[in-house]
């Protein structure tokens, strides 16, 4: 077996002041607290700009899209403005919303059980009623999210150069304690490209050279699921901060340009995927339902809704034609993937499933779950046409007894029809096309603490399928020759 | 095969700071089980409305009050890598967002950043968040800074602090991590911090709660000492002795005590299950008046044993039936029914009562004590878990079915008790005999024992508060009787003491008798030691602590308070209004009227007090025999509970008195009334006849002259009388032992 190890490139590292500047200029989800510096100047304060982002922050997850607590939702300026039982125009001293959150008494006040707002979001909720509920500044109309995305047509998908980065722009370094998990990892399917996720960044590897090429910032925080289009030209990035705000935005792969932004979500962004076409992205995640947005608009396509857990992943067919989404009580649904029509559900898994993936022929659906179980569908027919129960089973230690912990973690496709998957214990494994263990693993823990457990949790194959790539909970990426 | 690895962005930068933090992690880093678990369970986060629930709330799920560390570090930590603990960041950990507020949190805000419970929790998860080590110290004791407070008056302060004491002998200060509760908040209150305040007079025990420890303080409140003057009333025993010793302590005067008609009343109904009759009465009252005689010539007669075996019965669940796939056969339950009599007229140690039915086996309808188990718990098939539950209920008063699930949150039980107390009944078969009703009761020696629920343990027959499992021949129940019934097994006496003060008092020195726990105490420790101490004395015989209870000044004492004990409830300073159990009830008519029941499937003439349920059916669902038991509340055989026995007044009782056929049938049948008529001189002499028998006493002249001038000219009509006497019953006096 041949393996080798990299140093990477450490001058994308410097701090360039200019170029974190520009980089910071793509919107992200600034504080309130800024926002009121800029309220004393002329502009003004208005639903957009201002006060969703308060709403957002302590309203939403129980005032939301997924939950409406006493019928009200605070996630749309119709539903706030559109009625006189919430605020009035001009009379924030008759605005129930002002009145409830500036309750002296904590059980009436709101949010419930918690400090009363900062001073300056209730200024500026109170300056927002009484300057006259503005939407927004000006006449803007709905904002066009990809402005500058347009789809790659699907005939261009083998010309071209190979989409690989070059000169990409530094990313001011984040410190942090230690390296984030690799909770997210993408192979590119045409390209000796992995990206990987870190903290408030993505780092995009060289496979062969093993180098750090190019990152990409991601200010919205922790991306969770990466994932390269067909072309291998656009890198989605989704995620956010858990329990704060959960967005998707895509990147050329080559020149690291940020080009659309989608989804404004309460909570992270747990499950995503952009379809083949790069028309649109499926996420999902804690509200339970699967949305399919427009990468031109940004515009909400359809809501999907079956789900009576977290949606954990979501997948589109190679061909475009079906999605797949799962959640975190066994359940796999099937879509169709252009207009969110209901084709079948998948029952098998009997815990949280933790990854989906598609053979490039659209004909068979691999999932895993916290169950230990692997299954291969026919998705014509809707049944297992494989199960591998107990597929990363740990090593019982002795004296032990019950139940360990043994559930699949993650799991792709390679070209060939082979699967990568890694588990909680502590393996990778890869799996030919008839299913057949092919290869094992192991990920060492730590010595110097053996009382944190080191677990892989993202496996990829290469797109030549030459290389396994891992992911650990260390933020440690290990490279495994598989052929 | 050795791995690549490629480091990521943020591992160079931080990489001196991580070395830095890990040569110092050995000493300061919190430790998940003796650090992080305590501050989940002084915040709320492991309770059973939070996530502590069975499925947690919102996704996350930790064991009740922290009964599976290894589960909760799990779920905390590796459930969802990077979310509700963030190593990268640790302030970022949704554990710490949450916790303070600063992300939307159903629970809401339960401490601010710069307390301590952050600070651990940010300190672990800077540290990698780690698991121990085998080796971490378990907490094996709390010890708490006062046994006792004392306030003179309300409003009155002081403050309770919490050590525990770990199995490698090191201690530390815990107040700040323990939970703390009042178990009455009108007498004292105590807030987060431990700091008790006096409410109100009376007494009550503040606890505090950490691990899985439950430990309390005594707190008394005194009414002001203005005006109080202890009488010193004469002690007949140490009963007395023990109980005025506490009255003086919360300066309350104890009441006078009752007159010889009232003794001679309420003696019988609870030594003998009716009210006396007339020739008891003149006996009594016209000879020497000897309280002490009187008691001994109740517990000679067999309507004494009667009454016990009726109340064992009840708690054993006896019930038969004539179609019977739970083994519970009429003929079982008469051979079982009747082993008990037996016992209880030739006065067996209680404790040697106990084992013969521990150990039992054979035949359930030859061998009566052999149906413990068939009858404690009905049921087609024998399931061990019911069993023990209802058998730690009965025979320790403890209550330990909260352990199946999780450790007991208000007691000492962990679920490694639990499991191991079980697997004493593990073995337990019931197999169909020669004929279709017999069963035959075995322990099955090659049974394995109970699995430990969360880890799938073996868990081996050991004795509750036992550390070893028991050794034995294959059938444990020859040491679980051993233990149980031992002289030394407090548990045991002081349970079978308390039930038998219970039943003459009308509550117990723990109350209820079958809730026995840490955060459940005696309101009169000595007391209950005392009792408890002379039963194992005697040799577990029933009748010496009758005799002794009966005797004594407090058993004795009026039910009119004064100005100073109207409000005592539990320190036995008066006697308390009791209603009759509805067999004593049904007695107590029978004799005064002397007409006697009948029931169906017992012969004719049998008292109440010795009838038990027989179906027709299966013995399933509640079963009270007749419709005048189910009214009157007596025992439905449905559980073990205590509280099966219901004395609660309802409408359809006064109804039933008044207009139902239980008085008015016997009022009209035998002729009982016109004899009487005939066999008197006078009115007076007729209504002081009436009186004595439903009331045990004389009218007094107003109550004569008004029902003289009721009866008028009718002074020879059966009918009138009839009528009077009828009012008798109805009265509230005649319902009650008072």
């Amino acid at each position: 077996m041949n393996s080798f190890s990299v140093q990477r490139r450490l001058s994308l590292l410097i701090l360039s002041v200019l170029v974190a500047v520009l980089i910071w200029l793509a919107p992200s989800d600034m504080d309130a607290a800024e926002m009121t510096g800029e309220s004393d100047h002329d502009m003004p304060v208005t639903y957009d700009d201002h006060v969703a982002a308060i709403l957002k922050r302590h309203c939403w997850q129980c005032h939301g899209e997924s939950k409406q607590e006493a019928g009200i939702n605070l996630a749309s300026y119709a539903d706030v403005a559109g009625s006189d039982e919430l605020v009035v125009a001009g009379r924030s001293s008759a605005s129930r919303l002002l009145e409830i959150i500036l309750a002296e008494d904590p059980v009436e006040r709101m949010p419930p059980e918690n400090d009363p707002l900062p001073k300056e979001q209730i200024a500026l909720i109170k300056a927002w009623i009484d300057s006259g509920l503005r939407e927004n500044s000006g006449s803007k109309v709905e904002k066009n999210r990809g402005i500058e995305f347009r789809p790659t047509a699907m005939t261009d998908l083998e010309d071209g150069p190979l989409p690989m980065p070059e000169g990409l722009s530094p990313v001011a370094p984040r410190e942090t304690l230690r390296p984030f998990p690799v909770i997210a990892l993408a192979s590119s399917p045409r390209a000796p490209l992995v990206a990987i996720g870190s903290y408030e960044r993505v780092e995009l590897i060289h496979t062969e050279t093993q180098e750090t090429i190019g990152l990409l910032a991601f200010p919205e925080g922790e991306p969770h699921v990466l994932q390269f289009s067909r072309s291998g030209r656009l890198l989605m990035v989704a995620g956010g901060r858990p329990v704060q705000n959960g967005v998707s935005v895509l990147f050329d792969v080559q020149t690291g340009k940020r080009l659309a932004e989608m989804g404004d979500e309460t909570d992270v962004v747990i499950a995503a995927d952009i379809s083949p076409d790069e028309r649109r992205i499926a996420i999902g995640g804690s509200g339970r339902v699967v949305k399919i947005l427009s990468t031109e608009t940004g515009a909400v396509l359809h809501t999907l809704v079956k789900h009576t857990d977290w949606v954990t992943a979501v997948a589109f067919s190679p061909d475009g034609s079906l999605l797949a989404s799962a959640d975190r009580v066994g359940n796999i649904h099937l879509w169709d993937g252009e207009n969110g029509g209901v084709i079948r559900p998948l029952a098998e898994h009997k815990a949280s499933v933790t990854a989906l993936a598609w053979r490039s022929d659209s004909k068979l659906l691999a999932s895993s779950g916290e169950d230990g179980l692997i299954v291969w569908w026919d998705v014509a027919k809707g049944w297992p046409l494989f199960s591998k129960p107990k597929a990363h089973p740990p090593k019982r230690p002795a004296g032990v007894y019950g139940e360990i912990p043994n559930g699949v973690l993650d799991l792709r496709f390679g070209p060939a029809g082979e699967l990568v998957s890694c588990g909680r214990d502590q393996k990778v494994r890869v799996w030919a096309s008839d299913a057949k263990e092919t290869k094992v693993v192991r990920i060492e823990n730590d010595e110097s603490n053996a009382n944190i457990q080191i677990l892989p949790l993202q496996s990829v194959l290469t797109f030549d399928g030459a290389t396994a790539i891992t992911g650990d909970s260390a933020g440690i990426l290990h490279s495994h020759a598989v052929k | 095969m050795r791995s690549l690895l490629i480091g990521m962005t943020g591992w160079l930068i931080a990489a001196a700071a991580v070395t830095a933090s890990d040569q110092v992690a050995e000493a300061d880093t919190p430790s998940f089980r003796r650090d992080v678990m305590p501050v989940f369970f002084r915040a709320g986060c492991n309770a059973g409305s939070c996530h502590g629930a069975a499925s947690g709330k919102d996704g996350f799920m930790l064991s009740l009050f922290g009964y599976d560390p290894k589960g909760d570090y799990h779920r905390t930590v590796n459930e969802m890598v990077g979310r509700r603990v963030n190593t990268a960041i640790p302030e970022q950990s949704l554990l710490l967002l949450k916790s303070t507020g600063d992300v939307t949190h159903t629970g809401g805000k339960l401490f601010d950043e710069d307390s301590e419970y952050y600070q651990t929790l940010y300190r672990w998860i800077a540290a990698g968040a780690p698991d121990d080590s085998d080796s971490v110290p378990e907490t094996v004791e709390v010890i708490l800074s006062k046994q006792r407070f004392l306030f003179e008056e309300k409003g009155a302060k002081d403050r309770l602090r919490v050590g525990a004491v770990a199995n490698d002998g090191s201690k530390r200060l815990v107040t700040s991590l323990a939970r703390f509760h009042s178990n009455n908040e009108s007498v004292a209150t105590i807030d987060d911090n431990g700091n008790v305040t006096a409410v109100g007079p009376g007494d009550t025990y503040v606890f505090a709660r950490y691990s899985r420890f439950t430990i309390g303080a005594e707190v008394i409140v005194l009414p002001p000492a203005e005006g109080f003057q202890w009488p010193d009333p004469p002690a007949t025993n140490y009963i007395d002795e023990l109980v005025f010793d506490r009255l003086q302590k919360l300066r309350i005067t104890p009441s006078e005590l009752c007159d010889d008609e009232t003794f001679l009343r309420r003696v019988t109904l609870d030594l003998a299950g009716r009210t006396p009759t007339v020739e008891e009465y003149e006996a009594f009252v016209n000879g020497d008046r000897d309280r002490t005689a009187k008691i001994d010539e109740l517990l000679a007669d067999d309507e004494f044993a009667d009454l016990w075996t009726a109340l064992w019965a009840e708690q054993l669940r006896i019930v038969g039936g004539n179609y019977a796939p739970a083994a519970t056969h009429v003929k079982a339950a008469m051979s079982f029914y009747e082993w008990i009599r037996k016992q209880m007229r030739s006065g067996r140690p209680l404790n040697e009562f106990v084992e013969e039915m521990v150990v039992a086996s054979g035949s359930n309808l030859t061998n009566g004590p052999a149906n413990l188990y068939t009858m404690m718990v009905h049921g087609p098939r024998f399931e061990p878990k019911a069993f023990a539950a209802d058998f730690s209920q009965v025979f320790l008063g403890v209550q330990i079915q909260c352990a199946e699930c999780h450790n007991h949150p208000f007691d000492r039980w962990t679920q490694d008790d639990y499991y191991s107390f079980v697997s004493f009944f593990a073995g337990m078969k019931r197999k169909p005999g020669v004929e279709p009703r017999e069963r035959r009761i075995f322990y099955d020696t090659s049974t394995p024992p109970m699995k430990h629920v969360v880890d799938q343990r073996p868990m081996p027959a050991r004795v509750l508060g036992g550390i070893e499992p028991v050794s034995s021949d294959g059938d444990p129940r020859k040491e679980l009787a051993r233990w149980l019934t031992s002289p030394d097994n407090e548990m045991f006496s002081r349970n079978i003491a308390n039930r038998i003060w219970a039943q003459l008092l009308g509550t117990g020195i723990v109350e209820p008798v079958d809730d026995i726990r840490v955060s459940n105490p005696p309101v009169n420790g000595p007391l209950l030691d005392a009792l408890s101490k002379r039963l194992v004395e005697s040799g577990f015989d029933l009748r010496t602590l009758v005799r002794d209870i009966c005797n004594s000044r407090v058993y004795q004492l009026s039910i009119q308070p004064n100005a100073s004990n109207y409000g005592d409830t539990r320190q036995f300073s008066h006697a308390h209004l009791r209603r009759l159990r509805a067999d004593v009830l049904l007695d107590s008519v029978a004799t005064a009227t002397g007409m006697n029941a009948s029931f169906p499937g017992f012969a004719n003439g049998t008292r109440a007090i010795n009838y038990f349920p027989i179906v027709g059916g299966d013995t399933g669902g509640p079963n009270y025999g007749t419709p005048f038991f189910k009214t009157f509340g007596r025992s439905s055989r449905a559980t073990v509970c205590a509280c099966e026995t219901n004395t609660q007044p309802t409408l359809s009782q006064t109804l039933h008195l008044a207009v139902g056929e239980t008085v008015q049938k016997r009022l009209w049948a035998g002729g009982e009334i016109k004899k009487l008529v005939a066999s008197k001189d006078t009115p007076e002499q007729i209504l002081d006849e009436l009186f004595v028998r439903a009331l045990s006493r004389q009218p007094t002249q107003d109550e004569i002259a008004a029902l003289v001038e009721a009866v008028g000219e009718s002074k020879n009509d059966p009918s009138v009388y009839e009528d009077i006497f009828w009012g008798l019953f109805n009265s509230t006096e005649f319902s009650f032992n008072h």
